[in-house]
């Protein structure tokens, strides 16, 4: 043969330890690759990728201020599906010389099964790190935003990579133990997560089955504190580490390995394993209940206050760095009020409601103190001109709970303070509004309660942001005293800002 | 000098027939045929002497190592080539994965070298033009090909090939007999077949089986020459011969025990092997 060819013959020549560990690592390779050209995987991890890309190419509002400990849970859910892919064509790999029948001519080559199923087992482990990298650039990304506050948890920021690495190991290990078409693996891992999830339902949810998923996201609600969190990271990523090496000795051990070593790394994964499913089922600590109970109802005795142009702003340590952007808007705010408004001294607190933990979707009560402004924990976006009207509505009517009652011509005066100043008043009016439209009666968005807005009052304050600011800033100052007094009907505020009203004078139903 | 596969007294059951019978025998380099009629027992012999079966008595050393136990049988397949009767292959794969995924699993860790060893033998079977193409897409005989590529990968010292040639047209026979006899330089080659010109043409050494055991063991010549004085022509079919077809001359071909005054004609190997497996059932090698 060499002859024929005139090259000469490689032989397989006998291994040392090493050199079989060698071919494993090459076979891994081999895998990984072929994996890699899988439409189920390609196609998946290819989304995950554009998705991270696109997201970090055009950032929106709030992404401009991210929340770091918000942004670590965000990187958990996207890499579920190229997991999921990666568990069904791991699973078909395994099962490849089966199907193909190939069974009996690599049966006799020199790699035993267990080396190959290592082998196996090995090929997810560049989608764990594809995912990391994809993870890693979210974060610097988020890190390196101007407006970035919190703190990242590592135990988070590994969930995504752990999660791709686990399925690729179940799909080997499903694959070793049966001879399911990578069909029916699909069917039965997504029916499982079903079912778990249905009688995890039926039971109300209880803490410890909710943290056998391997991702938790609970990415509802607005962003808290980190030390409020009270989200077991570590130990879920302990639990996660430990359950995908376990999982990798039984389908080593199923590839026909028998070693003390074996036996002892499997004994020692479960522990892990346990130790971790233990450590992230306990409840939240007293100490953390009680902390969030503080935040959420006396907030000032956590939070650090700083002054700004008179004002006062107290935010959670956490967000200390942001109190200058608030400043900001209520400045913008504030010079086009007439009146003692004009030098009124606020309160800006930044409220979060804690006390059912993370994930849950709370409103926050609007504050009755005199001159306080609350301010959520996001900011950015739609979040800055929301703030805005909730200074304006503290500006003109004296206080949040008051203002967010209010119906009357008040309402103008409110909307056209908060977007007077705006850069795209029209774009602002439409972003703040629940309808995302510039007619028609709507709910205005604030940090706490939401403003209703009329019809006619919607139309006197569109027509307001399309004059002249300098023209408008000199009426409402000089009628400030009647513009800003309870029953001041909309028709009279209208009037005296010099806006013909169509329809009905004198509509003071809410949100009419 | 030592033979690559020494075997004897191999005895293997398979639910309660015995596959194979106290067989005996010993290869050395060069091509060796394996005859014999189907459940004769040659496969199970290719399986036991490739690994993938162990016998349930006997001794057997291929290449100097006893595969009974682990490290034996692993420093033998090391130096295995193996294309079974029906060879399976991953139709997504290019025939060149595919070879490299067999040289992976021969644990060639180099990857330059192993990459320069597997276009070495997909040139040897003349798949220098298709290394690219996914095997869904080669014929029944590129196929084939692809097969004995895997099994010649890594230089094996013993190659065991078990009916390689079925199913594929004359002009592909021809290619693979050319293979066959080129991998047979330098090494050892079992090769079981049904087809008495391969072995005429490929082999130097001929075994033949039957019933789990074996029947012959030597040169082809010799084979053939077991049917010396016993074929012979006649007008009319000989009822007295153990086989007789009519010719392409018209005349009968017969080949048994001749009347006498009988036209004897030369053998061929062919009627040597039918007349082996008519002999009695007592094992009858020559060396």
């Amino acid at each position: 043969m060499s002859t024929r060819t005139g090259v000469r013959p490689v032989p397989a020549v006998a291994g040392t330890e090493r050199r079989r560990w060698a071919a494993v690592f090459a076979l891994a390779r081999f895998e990984a690759r072929e994996l890699m050209l899988q439409i189920p995987v390609f196609v998946f991890f290819l989304a995950h990728l554009a998705h991270t890309v696109w997201k970090l190419a055009t950032p929106e509002g709030e992404d401009a201020h991210p929340v770091l400990q918000d942004v670590d849970r965000a990187t958990q859910t996207m890499p579920t599906l190229p997991a999921l892919a990666l568990l069904i064509c791991v699973n078909a790999a395994v099962g490849r010389s089966r199907r193909h029948r190939t069974d009996e001519q690599f049966g006799v080559l020199a790699m035993e099964p267990w080396r190959r199923t290592v082998a196996h087992l090995l090929s997810a482990v560049p989608f764990a790190l594809l995912t990391a990298l994809i993870v890693a650039a979210e974060v610097v990304r988020a890190v390196s935003a101007p407006g970035a506050v919190g703190r990242l948890s590592p135990g988070e920021l590994v969930v995504g990579p752990l999660t791709v690495l686990l399925f690729g190991v179940v799909g080997a290990l499903i694959g070793r133990l049966t001879r399911f078409a990578p069909a029916a693996v699909l069917a039965a891992v997504v029916g499982s997560y079903i079912l778990g999830v249905t009688v995890a339902s039926a039971l109300g949810g209880p803490r410890w089955m909710r943290w056998l998923a391997p991702v938790v996201p609970e990415d509802a609600g607005d962003p808290l504190p980190s030390d409020l969190l009270g989200r077991p990271a570590g130990w879920h990523a302990l639990y996660l580490l430990g359950l995908t090496l376990l999982l990798c000795c039984v389908a080593v051990l199923a590839g026909g390995a028998r070693s003390r070593l074996l036996t002892a790394a499997a004994a020692g994964s479960a522990v892990l394993t346990l130790t971790g499913a233990v450590g992230q089922s306990a409840g939240d600590p007293s100490a953390l209940v009680a902390a969030r109970v503080t935040a959420s109802a006396t907030p000032e005795k956590v939070q650090t206050c700083v002054r700004h142009d008179g004002s006062t702003y107290c935010a959670f340590p956490e967000w200390a760095g942001r109190t200058a952007e608030w400043a900001d808007t209520v400045r913008r705010v504030r010079a086009l009020a007439g009146g003692a408004a004009a030098d009124t001294a606020l309160t800006v607190r930044q409220r979060v409601e804690a006390r059912r933990g993370p994930g849950q979707d709370s409103a926050l009560a609007p504050a009755s103190t005199p001159g306080q402004v609350s301010v959520g924990a996001r900011w950015g976006g739609t979040r800055v001109p929301e703030f805005a009207v909730a200074v304006a509505s503290v500006l003109v009517t004296g206080d949040e709970e008051t203002g967010a009652s209010v119906c009357d011509g008040r309402v103008v005066t409110t909307m056209w303070l908060a977007l007077g100043t705006a850069a795209d008043p029209m774009a602002e009016l439409r972003r703040v509004r629940l309808d995302d439209d510039v007619s028609g009666g709507s709910v205005v968005h604030t940090p706490t309660e939401p403003l209703l807005i009329s019809a006619p009052q919607t139309t006197v304050v569109r027509e307001l942001l399309q004059r002249p600011r300098h023209r408008v800033a000199a009426d409402v100052r000089a009628h400030w005293d009647e513009l800003t007094a309870p029953g001041t009907s909309t028709a009279r505020v209208a009037e005296l800002l010099g806006v013909p009203l169509p329809g009905r004078p004198g509509d003071n139903v809410c949100g009419a | 000098m030592i033979p690559t596969v020494s075997a004897s007294g191999l005895r293997l059951a398979h639910g309660g027939v015995r596959a194979l019978d106290d067989v005996s025998l010993r290869l050395g380099e060069g091509v060796t045929g394996l005859l014999g009629p189907n459940g004769a027992g040659k496969t199970t012999l290719l399986r036991v002497l490739a690994t993938a079966l162990p016998p349930d008595r006997g001794a057997l050393t291929v290449l100097g190592h006893d595969p009974s136990g682990p490290a034996g049988r692993q420093e033998v397949r090391r130096a295995l080539g193996y294309l079974p009767q029906t060879p399976g292959f991953h139709p997504d794969f290019t025939s060149f994965a595919f070879v490299d995924h067999v040289a992976i699993l021969k644990e060639m860790t180099d990857r330059a070298a192993r990459h320069r060893e597997v276009r070495r033998v997909l040139d040897a079977v003349d798949l220098r033009d298709v290394r690219g193409t996914r095997i869904r897409r080669l014929s029944g005989g590129m196929r084939q090909r692809v097969a004995l590529a895997a099994a010649l990968v890594g230089d094996p010292g013993f190659l065991v090939l078990d009916e390689p040639t079925v199913g594929l047209d004359p002009e592909q026979r021809m290619r693979f007999r050319e293979l066959i006899a080129t991998a047979g330089e330098g090494r050892t080659v079992l090769l079981s077949t049904h087809q008495t010109e391969d072995v005429a043409v490929l082999c130097n050494r001929v075994v033949v089986m039957a019933a789990g055991r074996v029947r012959f063991e030597g040169t082809p010549a010799e084979l053939t020459a077991r049917a010396a004085g016993r074929v012979w022509s006649s007008a009319e079919r000989d009822p007295g011969a153990r086989a007789c077809w009519r010719t392409g001359t018209g005349a009968f071909r017969n080949v048994g025990d001749p009347p006498g005054g009988a036209e004897l004609v030369e053998p061929t190997l062919e009627d040597g092997y039918l007349l082996t497996l008519d002999a009695p059932a007592v094992v009858e090698t020559t060396s």
